[in-house]
């Protein structure tokens, strides 16, 4: 598949001779005027929006890290001491560190059922189950992750969940899955995943339907089978989606809240406590907004760090046809 | 006009057109900018009266009959409920705090205790100068509410609360499955030993689907009564001085007066007391013996469907279950309610709520009068017509109040404060919420492992609580 085309060989409309200049290029000074300032009422609204809603908020949010908030009375200027109060506080250590431990486990999960199921999906099925196993596998992501936790956490009670009842249909005794620091960790990844794979899973549906049925054609011929042809033509041709399917994948997991505070509120202990978990109970529990903020700050950075060394490794590992 | 001047002016026609709209969308944006503003908001832009209590429009519309009730006497006060939803108190105060710094604060918000001291201390109007200016009306309400009550709403000696409802918590359980194990009705001064030989008894008869107790991880009902029964807290409870003014005022011949002080302050960590590690230890056992739950944390939304469903044998609540138990279908007689068991005191930890006064409030008079007006009996009982909660009239907790919906022995409720009035609110010092997070996090592990994991779960406690108390709230 090609996407993209070599600059020199770009088709180059205004330079040919016998091609009218159109009218709009011919315009004056004032008409060239009147035109940019049409795009610019155009682009108005969409600008004002982001000023107001994205770029005013980040900037407070970086301004407020340094200062004491409590909503209530004014803010007061502490240099970088939230900072210093963030990285010392052993909680906020245990949730990036919780955080950085679910990222991995729970993409590295994420993206191989997703890219699994479809490849099983687009192989396996008829075109008209495909499209029920497509509304199947991401209708869950359209659901809200606080009910989604709070029909979970029914499930998975110890004594009355429906999840210990069937196991103990095979004998096996009831697991404390929200009371102890690795079920609840499991609960949490398994429901995160259970709700968010279907996206990745759509995008390597998208992925897929674009490799050429020459390509495997050609595989077949050198002597390829089964998982041979996968390891060696879906996963290099598919690796651009992979690493958009990573990249937001690892950015959403990054930002995990709604399940671990409806299912555990980040216990038992701090097992399950997560970096925007902090962030929330900083701010709005606490009173603390300088504090959060710094911990805001810190996210993002991190946030940017591996999305940048994702797009930087990115160079030796994804492959365009 | 020529076809060449046309063919120009159509395309700038179209962009006009286009521009036009553009200029015409922000437009009717900037036109429609008033009906988004704050007037908007239940008393904002007029000189109504708002009040911020927890629950959804269904429970500010039964404060309609209140309202309609308080307006016959002020025609001149308007009054606007607004309903404000909240996973927990917490949760509600947090929305309340985010009013106020969108400078759309209510002027009068129903305040339970977890929430009085950060009231007290930042947002909330004392009432002491309006109770001695009315003193001849308050002294009926005074007269028929537990002193207890109302020194959970003092604050450094000042009140800035009246109490409207609370609860206890008190020990529910169920008759089928206590006459099951051939258990009589605990006595009145049972000791934490006879209620582990009770549910060890409902275990052995019904030894599956079934949980002799079940508790929940939060700071009421949780492991602070079992703190308070062994004459210890998370905290080190100490007393204000002051607030003579009222008890000498209303209180004077109270038995109990010289037990009442300025307000409770929790001004240090405690989790390291031996006594809190006996109550945990205690705990601990119930839940390896598989006689109790190990609580999850904030749980509770399950409870009654799963007590009414006869899966519980015992658990700690207060006088708000008892409608929820009847709506779920539950018999009178098949449950009922003992006192919490005795340990060194049997002293019971509640909860209670009531209106404050906002430092805001556009007109503090007005305010006053609708929080005298909720404290009298007429709007107590409009406001609490079923046992959805416990009055904090100590008459209006009677026999009718609970007909047909039991439990049979339902004088337990206010004979909590009566019998032991050393019974203490929530510890909820201003800085409640980092400290119940504080508290929370680490019950479940202390009471699931072993007793190395006990200790260490405490050594994270009394840590935890000294940054949150260091913290200013």
């Amino acid at each position: 598949m090609s996407t993209t085309i070599p600059p020199q060989e770009r088709p180059r409309q205004a330079a040919r001779p016998d091609r009218p200049t159109p009218a709009r290029n011919r315009k004056t000074g004032t008409g060239r005027h009147s035109q940019r300032w049409l795009a610019w009422v155009f682009l108005a609204p969409t600008i004002l929006g982001m000023g107001l809603f994205t770029l005013i908020p980040i900037v407070a949010s970086v301004v407020l890290a340094f200062f004491r908030w409590d909503i209530i009375s004014a803010p007061s200027f502490v240099g970088f001491n939230n900072f210093a109060e963030v990285v010392q506080d052993p909680t906020v250590r245990v949730s990036f560190l919780n955080t950085i431990v679910f990222v991995v486990v729970a993409v590295a999960l994420q993206l191989g059922l997703a890219l699994a199921l479809a490849i099983m999906v687009q192989e396996k099925m008829p075109a008209w189950l495909r499209v029920f196993f497509r509304s199947a596998f991401f209708f869950p992501l359209i659901l809200s992750a606080a009910s989604v936790s709070i029909f979970m956490r029914y499930l998975f009670n110890e004594q009355f969940g429906v999840v210990n009842w069937l196991l103990s249909l095979v004998g096996i005794p009831a697991v404390p899955w929200l009371t102890t620091p690795g079920g609840s960790a499991a609960v949490v990844i398994l429901v995160y995943v259970w709700q968010n794979f279907g996206f990745s899973f759509l995008l390597f549906i998208g992925g897929l339907a674009s490799i050429p049925v020459e390509t495997y054609e050609a595989a077949s011929i050198d002597g390829a089978t089964g998982w041979r042809k996968h390891l060696h033509v879906t996963l290099p041709l598919l690796s651009p989606t992979t690493l958009v399917a990573s990249v937001m994948a690892i950015i959403s997991a990054l930002q995990v809240f709604d399940q671990p505070y409806v299912l555990t509120r980040g216990g038992p202990g701090d097992s399950t406590r997560t970096a925007v978990m902090v962030i929330f109970e900083s701010a709005f529990q606490r009173l603390e907004f300088g504090q959060a903020s710094a911990i805001g700050v810190l996210l993002t950075l991190i946030i940017m760090a591996i999305t940048a060394a994702q797009f930087r490794l990115s160079k030796r590992f994804v492959f365009y046809q | 006009m020529t076809g060449a001047i046309n063919g120009q002016l159509r395309q700038i026609t179209r962009r006009t057109a286009l521009g036009a709209l553009g200029v015409g969308i922000i437009g009717a944006s900037v036109a429609s900018w008033p009906r988004l503003s704050g007037t908007d908001i239940p008393g904002r832009g007029d000189n109504s009266l708002s009040i911020a209590i927890l629950g959804t429009a269904a429970d500010a519309a039964a404060r309609q009959r209140a309202i309609d009730a308080f307006s016959r006497i002020h025609p001149d006060i308007k009054v606007k409920v607004q309903a404000i939803q909240a996973v927990d108190w917490k949760d509600f105060f947090t929305k309340i705090l985010t009013m106020v710094a969108a400078g759309t604060p209510p002027d009068v918000v129903y305040v339970a205790t977890e929430g009085a001291q950060l009231f007290a201390e930042k947002l909330a109007h004392p009432l002491d100068d309006y109770i001695r200016r009315d003193a001849a009306d308050m002294r009926e309400f005074f007269s028929d509410v537990h002193p207890s009550l109302v020194e959970a709403f003092m604050y450094k000696g000042s009140l800035y609360q009246l109490p409207m409802d609370w609860n206890a918590a008190n020990m529910y359980y169920n008759t089928t499955a206590f006459a099951a194990a051939g258990l009589d009705r605990p006595a009145d001064d049972w000791s934490h030993l006879d209620f582990r030989s009770s549910l060890a008894a409902m275990k052995k008869a019904r030894p599956s689907d079934f949980t002799p107790y079940y508790w929940t991880n939060r700071l009421f009902g949780g492991v602070v009564p079992w703190l308070y029964a062994n004459d210890t807290s998370f905290l080190k409870e100490t007393r204000s001085t002051g607030g003579d003014w009222l008890w000498d005022g209303f209180y004077a011949s109270d038995p109990s007066r010289s037990l009442r002080s300025g307000g409770y302050q929790w001004l240090e960590p405690n989790a390291n007391d031996d006594r809190v590690f006996e109550s945990f230890d205690y705990l601990r056992g119930l839940v390896k013996d598989g006689l109790g739950v190990r609580p999850e944390e904030g749980g509770g939304n399950s409870l009654v469907g799963l007590f009414a469903s006869n899966r519980i044998g015992t658990t700690p609540a207060g006088g708000y279950w008892v409608q929820g138990l009847h709506e779920a279908g539950m018999a009178e007689d098949g449950f009922d309610v003992q006192f919490f068991p005795r340990w060194k005191t049997q002293r019971h930890q509640f909860g209670t709520a009531g209106y404050a006064m906002m430092k805001t409030a556009k007109d503090k008079d007005a305010a006053w009068e609708w929080i005298k007006f909720s404290s009298s009996r007429e709007a107590m009982e409009l406001i609490f017509p079923n046992p959805a909660t416990t009055p904090a009239r100590r008459s209006m907790v009677n026999e009718k109040l609970y007909a047909s919906k039991g439990p049979a022995h339902w004088k337990v409720f206010y004979d909590t404060l009566d019998r032991f009035p050393t019974t203490g609110p929530i510890p909820a010092p201003p800085q409640q919420a980092a400290v119940e997070t504080a508290l929370m996090k680490n019950v479940s592990l202390a009471v699931s492992g072993d007793e190395q994991q006990l200790k260490q779960a405490l050594a994270s406690m009394q840590r935890d609580l000294e940054i949150a108390l260091r913290r200013q709230p």
